[in-house]
């Protein structure tokens, strides 16, 4: 299986896909990650490739190979859909981040709505408002664990419930234990509702 | 949080790993005595995670003050018979040419291994080059691993080979190997024996010529041996594919051949199991010097070889050249044939692309046309920025504003740090960035050219030690007009937040005390020193302004923390920082703020009007109160002698 993560810089894309890298090694599945840093500084794009079971070979996904993303930035999702399969999963953050450069026309933040569309005209969008959960459960800081949460209730993963939460707890501080529970399954929720919304939607 | 480093662990655990991390613990498993880096991306975290255990394993870990103090201190101790690591990026191994090109002809009693990070995309550097130049160079093995298992195995591996060689061996990674994770496989650690010696032997370690030439010699007969041990390193391998399957090399007959340098093997892999291409696929891990005797055997069986290789063509020059030397009849593709590119990293798509140009098969589906339509509509390049409350927006902002009102434009010669990302608009604050150390220097040279307009150049902490002091004497000894801004956050802050001689803390977590950056400065015979707030603008600009006028060389050290650094302490701490705020009354939507210092705490609202919004990651520095013409901007409650990011209470600042 291969996902993309991506997002901007300060997101927890790196330390979310370790998360997900050390479940799957847990469940006894082989991983590969390949990622990129940027600098000390924040706001930059990040992306990084998880490979899991027999297709973690090299460190990269070529395009049109990937399974799943998971973005914690829209238009960072549009930056790497090039490696998804058509029809493939997106979990996205319906987050913007519009970086000064944008303000300033150094750069363009596209449309949000245009956005979501681009990515729903050949994927199968999930978009959660992460963020605003996070801040539900306590703090923004854990928004990666609410996609991590959306991302379990998908079912795509090949990765026991209990042993994603196993490798978070593992990852963050002792005494914000129960507050990532509650991120997680704030993410959860969120997947929940949106799988009612699309039967709702079909049905109709 | 997980406290234990990862790189500790017994023997047979098998755990995540970064590359970074892997040639940790492969240095670890070969008793590593005396380790030494000097900062680099991607390089950077292997000293970092040997750091953090050489206290409780008894060795020594440093971050020396830049690269070729590095490699001296490491080669120093491979003298003295203890093993010792050497860790940079590759720009790093430029500096190290002079001490190495002749550590090689000397030789090492224990082994020297020099690891070094290539960066074929140019994620972080100013420069692609290709580190295997230097290896021929100085006739010194490198060897390639292909994942985190082999990154390990070949890091111990490689003091072994250097000390049957008495050479100093290169481990060549790049950033995929670096910052990529892979279940790695412990093996045992072995305690460092910290017995060194140096004995005597001058014919062999005082290389005045009479005694170098002879030891000339030695070398070139070593470089041979190295090729016959490169024959049967296990890691130099063929594999045969057939119909997308891996099959026993030695039973099937293929006349198309792949030579997969280091980490380019998985890539080749992958398209070939997809593709169905059949082919040998020889893999290389010694890429200098190549193993002759196998590549020969691998060319004979083949009509087309297709040389897959990262940065240069080094394999493909070498092996052509082994060919005609051989008189081998075997059409060798790559670079050269422009199947495989000249620049950018490699990925399982370009090596896919070549497959598909040699036999029309192909890889994966295409990018839709419909795709890279919206891709070029929709998506532009974030332009990097400097953090919010960094210290160095507050500088450059000043230094402009101070030319700006002089109005004899000017030329401000940049270095290489954190600094580098005020280049972009709205700051614009360098008009150069060569390499470390280059600022000064090159500053004194436009001085010297005749120009009428003000010379500056601009250098960090950091920078500074590593190679900048050279130059500040220089411009004192041949009088450069000049004015030199040192940007001083006391810490290497670009790759990670190293400590430097300023930080007060070495990487075995020892006090040192602070190098006293001023007295350094008045050393070298500077006259025209001082030092200010980096957020005090107003005496940054008259300083400025006036050091202009002045004969130089003088210097202006503009001195304030990391904004990451502060942040993180006072988090640390649950304390606040104060805000800016923006009054909507006051705000008529004009951007001047965003224009003279674009930070990334600014947001945008339309909302109920065009106005400036503060986003949550403000902290308060303040540089922004002062570019509003309507006095939109406050920081509400913050004194105002507190300078740059403050905590709310200050009581417990102390
Ligand atoms: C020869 C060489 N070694 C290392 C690097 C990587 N590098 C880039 S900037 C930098 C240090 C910057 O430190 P400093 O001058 O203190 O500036 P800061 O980032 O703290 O603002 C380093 C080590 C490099 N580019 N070239
Ligand atoms: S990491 Fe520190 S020095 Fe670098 S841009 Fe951010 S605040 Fe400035």
């Amino acid at each position: 299986m291969n996902i993309i993560l991506s997002g901007v810089g300060g997101n927890g894309v790196v330390l979310t896909t370790r998360i997900i890298a050390e479940a799957a090694l847990m469940e006894g599945i082989d991983v590969r990650v390949g990622e990129v840093h940027g600098l000390a500084m924040r706001g930059g794009t990040v992306v990084s490739h998880l490979r899991l079971g027999p297709d973690a070979k090299g460190v990269l996904i070529p395009q049109r190979m990937a399974d799943m993303m998971l973005s914690f930035e829209p238009l960072e999702a549009i930056r790497q859909m090039k490696f998804l399969k058509r029809g493939a999963k997106v979990i996205i953050n319906n987050d913007p981040y519009v970086g000064v450069d944008a303000h300033l026309g150094l750069s363009r933040y596209p449309d949000l709505c245009r956005v979501i569309e681009q990515i729903q005209e050949t994927q199968d969008l999930v978009d959660v408002p992460a963020t605003h959960l996070a801040l539900k459960a306590g703090n923004v800081v854990m928004t990666n664990v609410v996609m991590l949460g959306t991302l379990s209730a998908s079912r795509e993963l090949p990765i026991r419930r209990e042993v994603l939460l196993e490798a978070i707890k593992s990852r963050v501080p002792p005494h914000t234990i129960d507050r990532n529970i509650k991120a997680f399954e704030l993410g959860e929720k969120a997947f929940q509702e949106w799988e009612q919304k699309r039967a709702c939607q079909t049905g109709s | 949080m997980e406290k234990k480093n990862r790189i500790l662990g017994g023997a047979g655990e098998k755990v995540l790993l970064t590359g970074n991390e892997a040639i940790a613990r492969g240095c670890l498993e070969a008793g590593v005595v005396v380790a030494t880096a000097y900062p680099g991306t991607p390089a950077t975290t292997i000293m970092e995670k040997l750091g953090e255990v050489a206290p409780e394993l008894g060795f020594h870990a440093e971050l020396s003050v830049n690269e070729a103090v590095a490699f001296e201190v490491a080669a120093g101790a491979a003298m003295a018979g203890v093993r010792s690591l050497m860790a940079t990026k590759m720009l790093g191994v430029n500096l190290i040419a002079d001490p190495l090109t002749v550590i090689s002809v000397t030789g090492v009693r224990a082994g020297l291994v020099i690891v070094t990070a290539d960066d074929p995309q140019q994620f972080s550097s100013q420069n692609a080059e290709d580190t295997r130049f230097f290896g021929m160079l100085a006739k010194v093995p490198v060897l390639e691993p292909m994942d985190g298992q082999e990154a390990k195995d070949m890091a111990r591996y490689a003091f072994e080979l250097s000390e049957e060689l008495e050479l100093p061996v290169f481990l060549r990674i790049t950033p995929r190997i670096c910052h990529s994770s892979f279940p790695v496989e412990f093996g045992e650690v072995r305690r460092p024996k910290r017995n060194g010696k140096f004995v005597r032997d001058p014919k062999r370690f005082v290389m005045i010529s009479t005694y170098s030439r002879p030891r000339q010699k030695l070398l070139n007969e070593k470089i041979i041996r190295a090729r016959s041990i490169a024959d049967t390193n296990p890691w130099n391998r063929s594999f045969n594919f057939q119909n997308g399957m891996m099959v026993d090399p030695g039973k099937v007959y293929n006349t198309f051949g792949i030579i997969a340098s280091g980490m380019t093997f998985p890539y080749v892999q992958e398209v070939l199991e997809v593709t169905k291409v059949n082919a040998k696929v020889l893999k290389l891990a010694t890429t200098y010097p190549l193993p002759e005797n196998l590549i020969t055997e691998f060319l004979r069986e083949m009509d087309q070889v297709l040389i897959v290789e990262e940065n240069d063509g080094v394999t493909e020059l070498l092996t052509r050249a082994l060919a005609q030397r051989k008189r081998l009849n075997v059409r060798i593709m790559g670079k050269d044939e422009g199947l495989i590119p000249m620049s950018g990293e490699l990925n399982p798509d370009i090596v896919g692309d070549a497959m598909e140009k040699l036999f029309g098969i192909k890889f994966r589906e295409d990018l839709t046309e419909a795709y890279l339509k919206a891709e070029k509509e929709l998506v532009s390049q974030r332009v990097p920025a400097l953090c919010a409350g960094c210290p160095h927006r507050s500088s450059y902002y000043s230094i402009r504003e101070a030319l700006r009102r002089k109005g004899r434009g000017g030329s401000i010669m940049g270095d290489r740090g954190c600094y580098n990302q005020g280049a972009y608009e709205p700051l614009e604050g360098i008009d150069s960035c060569i390499c470390m150390g280059a600022s000064i220097a090159m500053a004194s040279g436009i001085s010297h050219s005749g120009t009428n307009e003000p010379v500056l150049s601009v250098i960090g902490d950091g920078t500074f030690y590593h190679s900048g002091i050279p130059s500040l004497l220089n411009a004192v000894h041949n009088r450069s007009n000049i004015v030199s801004l040192i940007f001083d956050n006391s810490i290497t802050a670009m790759t990670g937040h190293q400590m430097n001689p300023g930080t007060g803390i070495n990487l075995m977590g020892e006090s040192t005390g602070f190098a006293n950056l001023k007295k350094i400065v008045q050393a070298c015979g500077v006259e025209r020193v001082q030092v200010i707030s980096a957020f005090d603008t107003k005496k940054l600009i008259e300083a400025v302004m006036e050091e202009i006028d002045q004969p130089g060389p003088s210097v202006i050290i503009s001195r304030a923390p990391c904004a990451l650094v502060v942040e993180r302490n006072i988090r640390k701490r649950k304390m606040e920082m104060y805000r800016a705020e923006v009054d909507l009354e006051k705000c008529i939507g004009c951007k001047a703020c965003m224009k003279k210092i674009g930070c990334p705490a600014f947001g945008w609202s339309n909302e109920p009007k065009p106005h400036l919004e503060i986003l949550p990651h403000c902290n308060g520095c303040g540089l922004c109160v002062e570019t509003c013409p309507f006095g939109a901007i406050s920081v509400p409650g913050k004194p105002d002698d507190a300078l740059g990011i403050s905590v709310k209470h200050r009581e417990v600042k102390s």
